[in-house]
């Protein structure tokens, strides 16, 4: 028997009731599955889990999350249920690895407390699990993209929630960071955790993620296994471009790629502009 | 720059051996000079502590060091930890660390409180009618500036700053205007007061301020922790359940509260809310549990330290404390600002 644990009935997402960036959504999410949202730049994607995160007030429709209305939860009861990675953090002091990691655990103890030994238990074990806790006492400012990544994935998982949010984890980090967030990602739910991720990388999500929902057109186009997603007629309806899907015969794992556009003889005359004030010789003609 | 725990209380455990040492200093320093010995055993005479009982102290050095010593060293200690705290709570909620508590409009609507006191002449009536209007109309500067970026339940940071940048200069402008129209002795009075000092300060000055600003610390230092996940953002804040909003209007109103107090005690001190938590974080790291503590001390410190060597730089006369600060203030301030350039660019 299937658990769910996140529903969206109805629900208009955006920043205005005029133009909504999505409608009429509806969808459930099981206990461990990897959902990977995918979709075009500015269809929606983050949008749709800033509001499924209680971050944005949906427009209309409501949301569930293990059986509680969203709307009438508190923050505070939200941040125990569902943790949140934002796409871009902005860190204006040098802290340490293990005081951002800390305040993951802030959902978790009353005003006055401090983190205590269970506390700290639990931060190094996620710091261990993203395979971070050698650099617990470095500076965030001075690790890498990859690094921060994972510093903020174990930030989330230190909160302890059954749900998890991820806006763009894998976008910038090279494909040893990339295909090791995915496998965080997909142990985490198959212990019974429930992940919904923001992904770029076709393949990756293909390759990772038990369930894919392409966004775009101001709604879910489909929702479902990685192959019946990933075909090339919905890809192609959702980014506007041919997009041709190709099976790779030695990994077995899908290829996806744009088809390239026509020669265009307005290009050309663009090239010429822009290569026109070009001269091998900086300093000039004698 | 990341400090373990251990080298924290060993920085503590300095910060207040300097605070002592400074405590002394400025015991000893000023127009009538009090040896060093004679000023340390009188205040552990006066705390208690058997230590140096043999030196003797003569009953015209107990009346300086008692009337006069004494409650201007308190107040600049209050003063100074209070600025340091609420420098350090400002840079934090504004995550930006050239931030100070004169940024919501706190000195500029002490400045008008002050200047409606003296134009009006309730300043000669007592000595608590200045402090008092300087009070009020900082606290109106700050519900004006938070009442102004105000939006939609929300308080966001950029129209915070923005909108107390303008009511500073319309308060500024309003403060000119009134001081346009005074005559020469009350103008005089404002300049006086503007410039802050420590000087003629008494146990009323001590009394009006160790309750507002001890108590403003204790509470700023209870909820540091909070401060810490405030700093990463709106939304990060939000995302592990902390009511943003509230925490934010509640630390920026401990900072004004305190900062608006020391101003009303001691006149504007620039550089000590700017500099101290700046230098502090250096050392300690950005983890405001332990940055706090230190700023506290570090401010007290800094300020005390700044009034005693401006009793004897120019002896006979004195530089105001508000000079001296800014004096020390500037060129690390300028070489903070070169520093952050080259490393961000």
């Amino acid at each position: 028997m299937m658990k769910c644990v996140l529903t969206a009935e109805k629900l208009s997402v955006g920043y205005s009731t005029d133009s909504p960036v999505l409608r009429d959504i509806c969808f459930n999410v099981n206990k461990g599955e990897l959902v990977g949202l995918i979709g075009p730049n500015g269809a929606g994607k983050s949008t749709l889990l800033k509001s499924l995160r209680g971050i944005l007030k949906p427009l209309e429709g409501e949301i569930y999350i293990a059986d509680h209305m969203a709307s009438a939860l508190t923050d505070h009861e939200f941040a125990c249920l569902t943790a949140y990675l934002q796409q871009d953090v902005h860190i204006a002091f040098d802290y340490s690895v293990r005081e951002i990691v800390n305040t993951g655990r802030y959902p978790h103890l009353q005003w006055w407390e401090k983190e205590g030994i269970e506390d700290n238990k639990i931060v190094d074990a996620c710091m261990e699990f993203t395979r971070v806790a050698d650099l617990a006492d470095k500076s965030v400012l001075e690790i890498s993209g990859g690094q921060r990544q994972r510093v903020m994935l174990a930030k989330v998982l230190a909160q302890q929630t059954p749900i998890l949010f991820l806006d763009e984890p894998s976008t910038g980090l090279d494909i040893f960071y990339q295909e090791e967030m995915f496998r965080f990602c997909q142990e985490l739910c198959r212990a019974g955790k429930t992940v919904l991720m923001v992904v770029h990388e076709l393949s990756l999500a293909a390759r990772f993620c038990s369930r894919l929902m392409l966004i775009g057109n101001h709604k879910v186009m489909k929702d479902g296994k990685p192959e019946d997603v990933l075909t090339e007629e919905y890809l192609t309806e959702a980014y506007g471009v041919p997009v041709r899907v190709v099976e790779n015969p030695r990994t077995g794992h899908v290829e996806v790629y744009t088809e390239p556009n026509e020669k265009n003889p307005e290009r050309k005359a663009l090239l010429h502009v822009i290569q026109s004030g070009e001269t091998e010789d900086v300093h000039g003609k004698e | 720059m990341v400090k373990n725990k251990l080298s924290f209380r060993v920085y503590m455990i300095i910060l207040v051996f300097i605070l002592a040492g400074v405590s002394i200093l400025s015991m000893a320093w000023g127009q009538i000079d009090i040896p060093l010995k004679t000023a340390a055993a009188f205040l552990f005479k006066s705390m208690g502590i058997p230590v140096l009982t043999d030196v003797p102290v003569s009953p015209e050095q107990q009346a300086v060091l008692l009337h006069i010593r004494l409650p201007r060293t308190i107040v600049g200690l209050l003063v100074g930890a209070g600025l340091a705290a609420s420098g350090t709570v400002m840079q934090g909620l504004f995550a930006n660390p050239l931030a100070d508590p004169g940024i919501v409009g706190v000195s500029s609507g002490a400045s008008l409180g002050a200047v409606i006191a003296i134009a009006t002449g309730f300043s000669e009536m007592s000595m608590f009618a200045t402090p008092l209007f300087a009070l009020c109309g900082a606290a109106c500067a700050v519900i004006l500036t938070v009442g102004l970026a105000m939006r939609h339940g929300k308080v966001p940071m950029m129209m915070l700053l923005l909108s107390g940048v303008v009511v500073g200069m319309l308060l500024a402008a309003a403060t000119a205007g009134i001081l346009t129209v005074v005559n020469e002795h009350k103008l005089q009075q404002y300049l006086f007061w503007t410039i802050g000092g420590l000087d003629y300060r008494r146990w009323e000055h001590v009394l009006m301020g160790i309750g507002p600003i001890l108590g403003g610390i204790a509470v700023m230092l209870l909820m540091a922790r909070h401060l810490n996940v405030l700093v990463l953002g709106d939304i990060e804040a939000k995302a592990v359940g902390l009511p943003v909003v509230k925490y934010r209007l509640g630390f920026l109103a401990l900072a004004a509260m305190t900062t608006s107090v020391g101003v009303c005690i001691s006149g504007n001190i620039g550089f000590v809310g700017l500099v101290v938590p700046h230098m502090m974080r250096m050392l300690i790291g950005p983890d405001h549990r332990y940055l706090l503590p230190a700023s506290v001390l570090a401010g007290a410190s800094f300020l005390v330290l700044c009034d005693s060597i401006g009793r004897v730089i120019a002896s006979p006369s004195e530089v105001r404390v508000g000079i001296m600060t800014a004096l020390i203030g500037t060129p690390y301030f300028l070489y903070l600002l070169r520093k952050t350039y080259t490393t961000t660019r």
